[in-house]
């Protein structure tokens, strides 16, 4: 189990999850065109639930590893 | 062609289906929002709810749209209200100074932009009233009160894109492409009462212009909904591009020489309802008439494959932009008025001096802020000044008749749920006045119900909120009354002004970094902003003068493109030539250009014939809008 490191700016604490869920949206979006070019939409029936859970594992994942 | 429909078959109390489904959405949203707010043990929960209640809008794209551009506008506005307060903390007057100029400064900048951005820029004026107005008295939890803003946003837009997500939100393309390709309908009617009639009024281009440009804040939504959103976005904006220069095209049908019978001339109106692309081709045409027919026929080929585009989620073959035409002197006039409005409600209140009147004072710049982004920020205000005591009643019920004094969550979740669910149906009706009280009354209500863990249910703190709700409103329209609006005919001026001086520029040559489609947009854009009060005959001038600006700089434009290809052949002094006698619009020597380069155009040189054509077009285009900038001019027969 590792520690959780806050982010410091300017003498304001935030929170670690908060880094990790904007990461998590910065991947999210960076990974996006990709999607696109591997037709993420058509291999879903509801594509934005698809992209939400995604999100989630992305989350899940730099929450575990960092 | 494959178009979306969005059927509305099923209904309950009047209501499609669809719209129930929006406002059940909104309650689980804000739901979800309450409860994570106080689970977090937030200080602003209400914030949160409120974040939900701003962001309602019935397609996911416009939602997440608008969720990116309410962080950013809070950012701006609480990095605003830490300056402001930093600089004028001891000195009243000065603050509420400095607060009424940061206002009018982002009205001003509300003015000059659309869709979300107008809104963001609304945001970040309005912030400041929330955090450094209501702090006014303790400047030292400014900071604070900006981050417990802040987080219970971030709270608020994470429940309305899980919920969005999660509940199936539709779509925004297939809505857009639907109301696209309803619009290609209608440029193909006017094209075919053209050939009809050769008698279109000047208000039914106009209204198609107008109507095109203003699904330009939807296109950019586009973005933000899936993956392929980005694709889509420039299908969409494509699509439009196309649609004002198929509208230009039918136009440039009016100025033909009604020599002959067009119905023999051009391609009948029948071809033009057969899709029949090759109805003007084989026939003994004048140059400029199988010039006209084959670039409407061209145009009506782009708009069938950007809906096509849309619809697939591919890539337009050509991504053109979709320019912003936006009034600097509207804009201008509009931010110093809400500055005099917010002006005049400080100074009133700190004649008054009563306790606690900065809640009220606040309340005054949010609705400033938010009548800015409405077509009529006058009528906004009068709706909030109805629905105000509506929601007062409507608030007091559930706060001290149902509710009275429980602490459970899910009561209170329930209990919200007819108010909220019913004001998020009555937001989707179409008539305005309705849908306007809807979001106002579900932004009302939030804002009066004391939204707190635990909740306090006092009845004097309910009675003095809906009393500075219901002054602050009043006051309002009282001064948005005195400093009245810029009359129609002075707004009409000032664009009229505009368009003169950018159609000078043009025949300049110095504005040439949109390519000639684009600049079309942004003319249909400036057209779209005319307002018109009626159908008297100074609107319809208007409007057909703004059409003869649109027309002329068209065929100006399009041609220069062209000629630009023929400066780089053998022939550039004949270009050089041409450019010269477009910037004088001289229509004769366009005319003399035109036959000699169709002596010169063989059979295999097929640039020379297309330039010659466009040349006898753009000729004829000019001297008929020059000679009819009057409404005359819309009506050859």
């Amino acid at each position: 189990m590792h520690s959780f490191s806050e982010l410091v700016i300017g003498d304001v604490f935030v929170a670690p999850f908060i880094s990790y869920a904007v990461t998590a949206l910065a991947i999210l979006v960076a990974v996006r065109p990709i999607l696109h070019l591997c037709r993420f939409g058509k291999l879903f029936s509801h594509p934005a639930v698809a992209e939400l859970s995604l999100y989630v594992t992305i989350l899940g994942l730099l929450t575990v590893a960092f | 062609m494959t178009t979306a429909t969005i059927t509305r078959s099923l209904s309950f109390a009047g209501a499609p289906l669809s719209d129930w489904a929006f406002g059940i959405r909104v309650w689980v949203a804000i739901v979800v929002a309450l409860a994570a707010s106080f689970w977090l043990q937030l200080e602003a929960p209400a914030s949160a709810a409120l974040t939900v209640a701003i962001l309602a809008a019935p397609t996911r794209g416009q939602a997440l749209e608008k969720a990116g551009y309410r962080l950013m506008g809070t950012f701006i506005g609480v990095t605003a209200a830490l300056a402001i307060t930093a600089v004028f903390s001891q000195a009243r007057d000065l603050l509420l100074a400095a607060f009424c100029a940061w206002i009018g400064l982002c009205v001003f900048a509300a003015g000059s932009l659309d869709g979300n951005r107008a809104y963001a820029a609304v945001l970040s004026g309005y912030t400041v009233a929330l955090i450094a107005i209501q702090q006014i008295d303790s400047p030292q939890h400014v900071f604070e009160s900006g981050v417990a803003r802040g987080a219970a946003i971030a709270v608020g837009i994470a429940a309305v894109a899980v919920v969005n997500d999660l509940l199936a939100a539709p779509d925004s393309f297939p809505q857009l492409a639907s109301q696209l390709a309803a619009l290609h309908r209608r440029v193909r009617d006017y094209a075919k009462a053209v050939l009809r009639d050769r008698a279109i009024d000047a208000a039914t281009a106009a209204g198609l212009l107008r109507d095109i440009a203003a699904l330009r804040p939807e296109m950019t939504s586009l973005a933000t909904e899936s993956p392929s959103g980005s694709v889509r976005s420039a299908a969409a904006r494509s699509t439009a591009v196309a649609l004002v220069a198929e509208v230009y095209a039918a136009r440039t049908l009016i100025a033909l020489p009604a020599t002959a019978d067009p119905a023999e001339q051009l391609p009948t109106s029948a071809a033009v309802g057969r899709n029949d692309t090759d109805a003007g081709a084989g026939r003994p045409l004048s140059a400029p008439s199988s010039w006209a027919s084959r670039e409407f026929l061209r145009r009506d080929v782009e708009v069938r494959d950007g809906l096509a585009t849309l619809n697939a989620g591919t890539r337009p073959r050509r991504a053109w932009r979709t320019p912003l035409y936006r009034s600097q002197r509207i804009a201008a006039a509009a931010g110093i008025r809400a500055a005099l409005c917010l002006a005049l409600a400080s100074a009133f209140y700190v004649m008054a001096g009563w306790p606690a009147a900065e809640v009220s004072l606040s309340i005054v710049g949010l609705i400033i802020g938010l009548g800015t982004i409405t077509p009529d920020p006058n009528g906004f205000t009068a709706v909030a000044f109805i629905g105000a005591p509506i929601a007062v009643i409507l608030a007091g019920t559930l706060e001290f008749l149902i509710l009275d004094g429980v602490n459970e969550f899910a009561l209170l979740a329930l209990a919200l749920a007819p108010f909220v669910i019913g004001a998020g149906v009555l937001m989707t009706r179409p008539n305005r006045l309705l849908s306007a009280l809807g979001r106002v009354n579900l932004f009302f209500i939030l804002l009066l119900v004391g939204l707190s863990n635990p909740p306090s249910y006092d009845p004097q703190a309910f009675l003095f909120t809906s009393l500075f709700l219901c002054v602050a409103v009043a006051l309002l329209l009282a001064a948005q009354i005195l400093i009245p609006m810029p009359s129609i005919e002075r707004l009409q001026g000032w664009i009229m002004a505009s368009a003169r001086r950018d159609f000078e520029r043009e025949l300049s040559g110095r504005d040439r970094h949109l390519a000639p489609e684009e600049a079309m947009f942004r003319d249909a854009a400036r057209i779209g902003q005319i307002p018109v009060g009626g159908t008297s005959s100074r609107d319809s001038g208007v409007l057909a003068e703004a059409l003869s600006y649109f027309d002329r700089a068209a065929a100006i434009r399009l041609c220069g493109a062209s000629l630009a290809r023929l400066a780089e052949t053998s022939l550039s002094h004949l270009a050089a030539e041409a450019q010269t006698a477009l910037a004088a619009q001289d229509t004769q020597r366009l005319r003399d250009l035109n036959l000699t380069l169709r002596d010169m155009a063989g059979a295999e040189n097929g640039l020379v014939e297309e330039i010659s054509g466009e040349l006898a077009l753009a000729a004829i285009a000019i001297d008929a809008a020059t000679h009819a900038a009057a409404p005359v001019m819309e009506s050859v027969s």
